[in-house]
This record gives C-alpha cells, sequence and structure tokens, in this order.
C-alpha cells in the first residue's frame, strides 16, 4: 500500500571480485551488523559512504495476516496515522520536518508486515531516528477521533481510486479468498472491507498500537554515509528507554493450507475493455529452497518476451495481448505464497479460450523441461533485478529489514541471489508438478458485459 | 518512559557533487558519460531526436509503435532470437519517448554493456519492420491504448491537452496518440519515420564505472551506419492564455471517483524563471506537504492525494493539477482547489513554505541521483536541454538562494486562476448539477465522451 509515488536511486559498489555473470559468492557484498538494544530493538547497520545519503527503515512484524474478522484493513489504516503527529511532533510535521531536510519517505503495508522508510541527507540521521522513535514509543498521546476519521476518508479514497474505478482493479480482492480458506491469515485482502473500515473506532487503534509497535517487534536498519557506533549510539538515545511489551500475539498459523484437490473457478463480467484470465497457484513460503525454485520458474514462465507466456500466447497463437501478459511470485513468508500468471485477450479471442491457452503453458512446466537457454535468460535477469534493487541505499536497507525480521539474521540477505542461481531445470519441473497441479489451480476470469 | 522531547538540529553538511561527466564526439556522434567508480550496473542510452513532436499532425503515436516494431526483428535475426539474445545479457530493451526526444537503453552488470548497445543498436538502426509486424504491431498499440483509455484520466488529459493547446496542433494532442490515431497509421508511415529519425546518429549517454567500459567501442556500435546531422528543433511556442474559466465535463457513468485535470499554458524549459517557477508550483501542490494537498487531502479527506506543478518541454509548458475525489464531493473539491490556486497567486508564498519546498528539493539531487539509472536520466536533461556539466551543482545553489519574493513574483506573474481549463471526468449525471451550482465557469459537456 504504497501512499506516495517514488523510487529510489542509490550506488551499488563492484560485487565480488570479478562478474556477476559468474556466480556470486553473495549477494549481499557489504558490511552489515547488528545489535540489539535492551528493550529488543535490533539496530541493523551497512555503511557505504558513496553518497552524502542515508536511508532509515523500520520493519515493524505486524501486517494485516493479523487482523481479525471484522478489522479487516486496520493494519493499513494504522499505518496512515503514524504520519499525523505523536507525543512531540504536532500533525502534519512528520512529512514537512523530512521533506524540509531533502529527504524522501514513505510505508507499506502487505500481509506479512508493515515498514516505514525515509532516505535524506546523512546530515539529517539523528532528525530521522528521532521521528521514528517518537511515533514508536509516544503515537497514543497524539492520536484523536478527528484524526482517525480523516484518515479513514483518505483510505477509503485510496480503495477507489485503486481497486474500485480501474477496469480489473479487485482481482487481487477476488484472488486471496479463492487462494486461502476463511481464518487463514492471508485470506483477506491488505486494503480492507468498507464496511469494517466504517466501523473502526479509536481505541481499537489504541489498542493496537500498543499490541504491535514495540521495540521487540521492530527492525531498525540504517544504509549509507554513517557508522554502527554512531547509529547504535543515536538509537539507544532516541529508542532506548522505550519499554518492550512482554506478550505479542502472534497471527493465526497459516502455514499449510491443505490441497483442496478441487479447481477453483470466478468468472466476472462488468465493465471491462477485454477478457483477463489470471491462474493462481499456492506455492511455498518466501525464504524456503522451494520458493527460490518458484521464483526462477515464474522468470521462465512470464517475464520478458522471451518467457513462455510471451512466446506462446502473445507471438506463437497470438491470443493475448503482448504488454499485459506476465507471471510473479508474491514474495509473502508465513504461508504458501502465491503465484499468479495473467493474459488479456486480443480482439476476438474469448476468455475460455484464453483460460485454456494460459492453463496449457502452466501445465507444460511440468512436462516439457527448461531448457538451458531458458535457464539462463531467467536467471540473468534476475541477477539484475537483484542489483538493481541494491543499488540503492533504501532497497538494501528494505532488503536488511526483510531478512531480519522474517529470518531473524539480515546477513542471510546474501544467499537469495546465489540460491536462485544454482536453480535447476530439474528443480523446476518438480516444483510445477508438486504445486501447479490442475486440481488444485484458482482461476479468475473477467468478460467484458454486452453493451446494449 | 522518557522520549527525547526536543528535536534534533542536522549534523554537519557532507559535500554533494554530480558525478564528472565526460563528453566526447566518437566515431561521428557524441557520447556523454558519467563516471561512477565501483558501479556494478550499467546504463546505456541511445537519445535521439525524434520525440512526439516530429510526429506529424494527425500520425500520433507513430513513435510508439516503431519503438514496439523495432523489437519485431533485425536485419541479423528474427523476434524470437533477438529477445532471447538480449535477455541473456539479463536486460530488456526499454524504449521511451517525450515531446522532445526517443530513447532506447539497457542496464546490466557493466561487463555486458558492450555486448548489450550492439544489440540495442540492432534494432534501432537495422529493424526489419516488415509491413506485416508493423501492422500487428499497431493493431496491437491501438488495443493496447483502448484498454488504458479505460481507466479514468487519459481522456481527461486528452480533454485538457486540446483545450489548452488547441487539437489542431501535434502539442495539443495526446503525446502516445490515442485509439483512433494509433489505428489509422500505415505501415509505410513507420518505416518513412524510421528512416528519417532514426538513422541520425544522436547521443549515446552512458553511467557508469568508465574504467570497466570501453566508451570507443560502444559509440562505434550505437553510431555504426548512421548519416545526417542535427535537424532545426523550433522555437518556443506562444500559447495564448485562455481568457475565461471554463469547465468541461467527460461522462463516465458510474465512476465512484471523479478524476481533476486543471490547467493552463505556462513558460517553457529555458525560460530564464525556471527555478522560481518551478518552487512555486512545489509549494503550491509538488509535495506531500504542499498547499493542495494539504487541505485536499489531510484536511478535507477528498482523496487520496492530489498533485499540481509546472511541467516543461523545450517549446512550451504547462501548469497542471491532478487528482481523483470522491464523487459526492466533486464541486467542493474542485472550488477548494481553484481557491488554494487563487490564494497562492494573489498572496504568494511564506518564509516556512519555500524553506520546505528549496530544502527538498536541493535534497533530492542527493537522494535521488545515486543509480545508474537515475544519473543517466539526469545527463539526458542535459543533452536535451543544452545545459553545461555543472548544471545540477548550480541548480542545488539556486534552489538554496530563491527568496520568498523571487518565488512569490513568480506565482503571481505565472498562475492564472482566471484563465483555468478545469476538466472533471466522472458520472455526470450525479455532479453536472452541482458543478454548474459552483459558478467557477461554463459547464461544457464533452461530446460522446460516454
Amino acid at each position: 500500500m504504497r501512499r506516495l509515488a517514488g523510487a529510489w536511486p542509490g550506488p551499488c559498489p563492484r560485487a565480488g571480485s570479478d562478474s556477476v555473470g559468474a556466480m556470486p559468492d553473495s549477494g549481499y557484498p557489504w558490511p552489515i551488523s547488528t545489535t540489539r538494544l535492551d528493550n529488543g530493538l535490533r539496530v541493523v547497520v551497512s555503511e557505504d559512504r558513496t553518497a552524502p545519503a542515508v536511508a532509515v527503515n523500520l520493519w515493524y512484524d505486524v501486517g494485516s495476516r493479523h487482523e481479525p474478522s471484522g478489522q479487516t484493513g486496520f493494519a493499513h489504516l494504522f499505518e496512515h496515522l503514524m504520519f499525523e503527529g505523536s507525543l512531540h511532533v504536532a500533525k502534519t510535521e512528520h512529512m514537512k520536518l523530512v521533506q524540509g531536510a531533502g529527504g524522501s519517505l514513505n510505508a507499506t503495508t502487505n500481509p506479512d508486515r508493515t515498514n516505514y522508510f525515509e532516505t535524506v541527507p546523512a546530515e539529517h540521521l539523528e532528525l530521522a531516528l528521532w521521528l521514528e522513535a517518537d511515533r514508536m514509543g509516544g503515537l497514543v498521546p497524539a492520536l484523536t477521533q478527528e484524526t482517525l476519521d480523516n484518515q479513514r476518508d483518505v483510505v477509503k479514497n485510496e480503495r477507489r481510486q485503486r481497486y474500485e474505478n480501474v477496469p480489473y482493479g479487485d482481482a487481487w480482492l477476488r484472488l486471496l479468498p479463492l487462494l486461502y480458506p476463511p481464518g487463514h491469515p492471508y485470506h483477506h485482502a491488505t486494503i480492507g472491507s468498507m464496511a469494517d473500515l466504517n466501523a473502526a473506532d479509536l481505541a481499537t487503534f489504541q489498542a493496537f498500537h500498543q499490541t504491535y509497535y514495540a521495540p521487540n517487534n521492530a527492525v531498525l536498519t540504517v544504509v549509507g554515509d554513517t557508522t554502527t557506533e554512531e547509529v547504535v549510539a543515536l538509537a539507544e538515545k532516541y529508542f532506548g528507554a522505550i519499554p518492550p511489551r512482554s506478550e505479542i500475539p502472534p497471527a493465526p498459523d497459516g502455514r499449510v493450507v491443505p490441497a483442496t484437490g478441487v479447481p477453483m473457478a470466478e468468472t466476472v463480467v462488468t465493465d471491462v475493455p477485454a477478457p483477463r484470465v489470471y491462474v493462481a497457484h499456492r506455492t511455498y513460503p518466501f525464504g524456503t529452497p522451494g520458493y527460490d525454485v518458484l521464483t526462477v520458474l515464474a522468470t521462465v514462465l512470464g517475464s520478458g518476451r522471451g518467457s513462455r507466456l510471451y512466446q506462446r500466447l502473445a507471438d506463437g497463437e497470438r491470443i493475448a495481448q503482448p504488454d499485459l501478459v506476465g507471471a510473479y511470485g508474491v514474495d509473502l513468508a508465513h504461508g504458501p505464497a502465491p503465484l499468479i500468471a495473467t493474459a488479456t485477450a486480443r480482439p476476438g479471442v474469448s476468455g475460455e479460450r484464453l483460460a485454456a491457452g494460459l492453463a496449457e503453458v502452466v501445465d507444460e512446466l511440468a512436462t516439457v523441461p527448461v531448457t538451458a537457454a531458458e535457464l539462463a535468460r531467467a536467471k540473468a535477469l534476475l541477477a539484475t533485478a537483484w542489483w538493481r534493487q541494491m543499488s540503492t541505499v533504501d532497497g538494501r536497507a528494505d532488503a536488511l529489514g526483510r531478512y531480519a525480521t522474517q529470518f531473524g539474521d539480515p546477513a542471510t540477505v546474501a544467499e537469495r541471489l546465489p540460491a536462485w542461481l544454482s536453480v535447476t531445470a530439474e528443480q523446476i519441473t518438480e516444483a510445477a508438478t508438486e504445486v501447479l497441479v490442475a486440481d488444485d489451480r484458482v482461476t479468475l476470469t473477467y468478460q467484458p458485459e454486452e453493451k446494449p | 518512559m522518557s522520549l527525547i522531547a526536543d528535536r534534533p538540529g542536522p549534523g554537519a553538511a557532507r559535500p554533494y557533487r554530480f558525478p564528472q561527466v565526460l563528453r566526447r564526439s566518437i566515431a561521428g556522434g557524441q557520447v556523454v558519460a558519467a563516471h561512477l567508480p565501483g558501479q556494478n550496473l550499467a546504463v546505456a542510452v541511445l537519445l535521439l531526436d525524434a520525440g512526439a513532436g516530429r510526429e506529424p499532425v494527425g500520425s500520433e503515436g507513430l513513435g510508439g509503435v516503431l519503438a514496439k516494431a523495432l523489437e519485431e526483428g533485425t536485419a541479423q535475426r528474427d523476434a524470437t532470437a533477438y529477445a532471447l539474445a538480449i535477455e541473456a545479457l539479463g536486460t530488456e530493451l526499454v524504449t521511451g519517448l517525450d515531446w522532445d526526444s526517443f530513447q532506447a537503453s539497457v542496464q546490466v552488470p557493466v561487463e555486458r554493456l558492450g555486448a548489450a548497445v550492439e544489440l540495442l543498436a540492432e534494432a534501432v538502426r537495422t529493424p526489419k519492420l516488415d509491413p506485416e509486424d508493423v501492422r500487428r504491431v499497431r493493431d496491437d498499440e491501438a488495443t493496447a491504448l483502448r484498454m488504458d483509455w479505460a481507466n479514468p484520466g487519459p481522456r481527461a488529459d486528452a480533454v485538457l491537452r486540446a483545450d489548452l493547446f488547441g487539437a489542431d496542433n501535434r502539442w495539443g494532442r495526446p503525446m502516445y496518440g490515442d485509439p483512433g490515431s494509433v489505428a489509422g497509421l500505415d505501415a509505410e508511415d513507420v518505416t518513412v519515420f524510421h528512416s528519417e529519425w532514426f538513422i541520425r546518429p544522436g547521443t549515446l549517454v552512458v553511467a557508469g564505472d568508465l574504467d570497466r567500459i570501453d566508451l570507443d567501442a560502444l559509440a562505434a556500435a550505437a553510431f555504426a551506419g548512421t548519416a545526417g546531422g542535427p535537424v532545426d528543433r523550433g522555437s518556443a511556442i506562444e500559447v495564448p492564455l485562455r481568457g475565461d474559466r471554463r469547465i468541461i465535463l467527460v461522462d463516465r457513468p458510474g465512476s465512484v471517483q471523479s478524476t481533476l485535470r486543471l490547467g493552463h499554458s505556462a513558460p517553457h524549459r529555458a525560460h530564464p524563471d525556471h527555478v522560481p517557477i518551478s518552487l512555486a508550483g512545489t509549494v503550491l501542490g509538488g509535495a506531500f506537504t504542499s498547499r493542495l494537498n494539504h487541505l485536499i487531502r489531510e484536511v478535507r479527506g477528498y482523496t487520496y492525494g492530489i498533485r499540481g506543478e509546472f511541467a516543461s518541454s523545450r517549446r512550451f509548458g504547462r501548469f497542471g493539477v491532478s487528482s481523483g475525489v470522491q464523487t459526492a464531493v466533486t464541486a467542493p473539491a474542485l472550488v477548494e482547489s481553484v481557491g488554494e490556486i487563487a490564494r497562492t497567486q494573489a498572496g504568494g508564498v511564506t518564509e516556512d513554505e519555500l524553506a520546505v519546498a528549496r530544502s527538498w528539493r536541493a535534497g533530492q539531487l542527493s537522494v535521488e541521483l545515486q543509480s545508474p539509472r537515475a544519473i543517466a536520466g539526469a545527463l539526458t536533461t542535459l543533452v536535451v536541454h543544452d545545459l553545461p556539466d555543472d548544471y545540477h551543482a548550480r541548480l542545488r545553489e539556486s534552489l538554496l538562494a530563491a527568496d520568498v519574493a523571487q518565488v512569490s513574483a513568480a506565482a503571481a506573474s505565472y498562475l492564472h486562476p482566471e484563465s483555468l481549463t478545469l476538466v472533471v471526468e466522472g458520472d455526470a449525471a450525479v455532479i453536472r448539477d452541482d458543478l454548474v451550482a459552483t459558478g467557477l465557469g461554463d459547464v461544457i459537456d464533452h461530446p460522446g465522451s460516454s
């Protein structure tokens, strides 16, 4: 749930001794230090003096998977409230102070977690840490009904703008309940329902903060023009007095979703310009060897003009719009993550024909072995994508926060790229055989409504 | 618990520097490069004077179709072989165009840059352009635009542009064309446009570790077989302001939001007041903390976001505001937006607001201009607008030096609330009466818009 547009570029030093074309030893050739404060806050620092900027990133281990029934959308709405002032920061001041320091800032919420981040010229590091500490430790006294009402309206407009007012905008909202059963933490979408948002009351949000926004439920990462000593001293100074919370309730366990053995299909007839099909499967949790295989598989299947979907549906049979075919995994770590493949029909092609074509290409991952050229192409694209994320201080900070939060050690970030590059064609066939079976498939089809 | 109450001040400022810029004339073309020592990724952009401004009136979208057709096979290999060859290097061929230029680029690990630029040049200079392929690409592009135009926004943008600049001018029509203009293109139009504009050498922009990059070899590949020189790029276009403010209503039945596109013409990019004009735009609508976003989102809750800014190309410019607001509050959102523009025009900016705007814009140079892709984009700006190597350093200084009087004067001179065109794309049956009642101007129903 991006609040503001913006992608941040940054520097990227040489990786390893020779080339990334060869197998690199590490996907993270920068120093990493981790320090745990007495209150449980983990402080991760990665020094890089290339540019006079620092990225500050906080991962809170709370997302929409923690929301009980009737409170969907609360984690994300709460993220908005975190920008509206805290004990020593007046309403509207947070954004003004960061932008007035020359910084970029944003926050996102997804099913797994919530992250808050700013990149600022290096001399404003202390300001950024002060602001983050004040809203971690002092949000509740500043939270008012007026602020809640205003941001509830903003979020409802976000929902209209991103999901309701655009063709196919609600695909993700429809896919999740088809993929995950009621009660599963991924059953509902992060944006939540209008009814739940309308029912949100102030006390619930005060309790939400007290429950989850504790130092021992967060990772603070700083990457860029600073040192571990400086960051740890500042973290101690600003965050050190915030008390930990002894019991943080876990989200429901969603690691195992039994195969249904029954394909799920939904057809939506609505105001869309052409038929579109989504095929989705539950796969493996992000961070597991199985998901590394899935990541390469998704790239073989649906990234670029050399991918199977493009070659077969856009170029070969020419039943799909060239710019609108693709496949990707959604990197969720607390349950079997979804793989989604999609195509949109060329004029004159029916939704049924397109769905059959899409299913056939997905099925063939289990029967037609991936060639050496397909594998090399996918790995080259993934390597560039990896180094592109690592080329920015903010990209690196977010990755370190993720690996510290989800896997307990930020240094494990270095293992991901080598793991992708060691995936074999046989593993892809095995994964396809295991998790892409037609009997356990979700198919969502949009059909244009007949115009009078 | 004791949080620290006092806000810390800044530490010692670290020096800002833009990377060293190298300009060379090699193999009949120009190379502009930035040295990024230690960078593992590298970006190359071939920049051609073949932007949308070069398309003939009636052929809008020509450049977009040509860009896609470049990948449908070359003199050396077919489309599939080309895709596999370039993607095996870890990049796709990324194409883009704006009013002033056409760009084709690659982004790869640095040791693969030579091979990637060879493939880039192969597609740009020697595409097959088989007429049957071109017609298919054209149809796909027309469909892609039709899909895009099913979203709120593109129709409103086109209506605003036509009203500001006149639909009989190329710059009064959509930059990427519309579904109809693209469907009407001939394969031969595409071939002719290629031979006229894509064979000239142009400029190769490179951002990466130059110690590991052979610029001579890149230039030899990029400029091989090219001919022809620069062509006059035309002078700034005088665009008269509208005498009366008006509302143009574009019907989108059932829409749960109304899309707002407000604007009037403004100075072109080389105007001497460029910096104060852009800072006035930042205070009014260019940042999250700007006046418009504060009022319409943070105080009223009418929208997820609203932006306003001055945008300019070599020959023309415009001031524009865009947002999506809940249908029920369309009229008040419009009234308050126009009110905020008028207030800024009449009263100027405050020192507090300007302090945030100039620090933000200056700081963004250190924060944003770091990756090879971003640096290449900055070099492209130097080339397209004939700016000196130290432009970004000077820009930082002039942003920080701009004072309230200068920026308020720019707001007074270049904002024209009485001349705005107010395009509203939404459910006409629900909002029309409210719009009339605002008294902001005549309400004109856009013909054939549902």
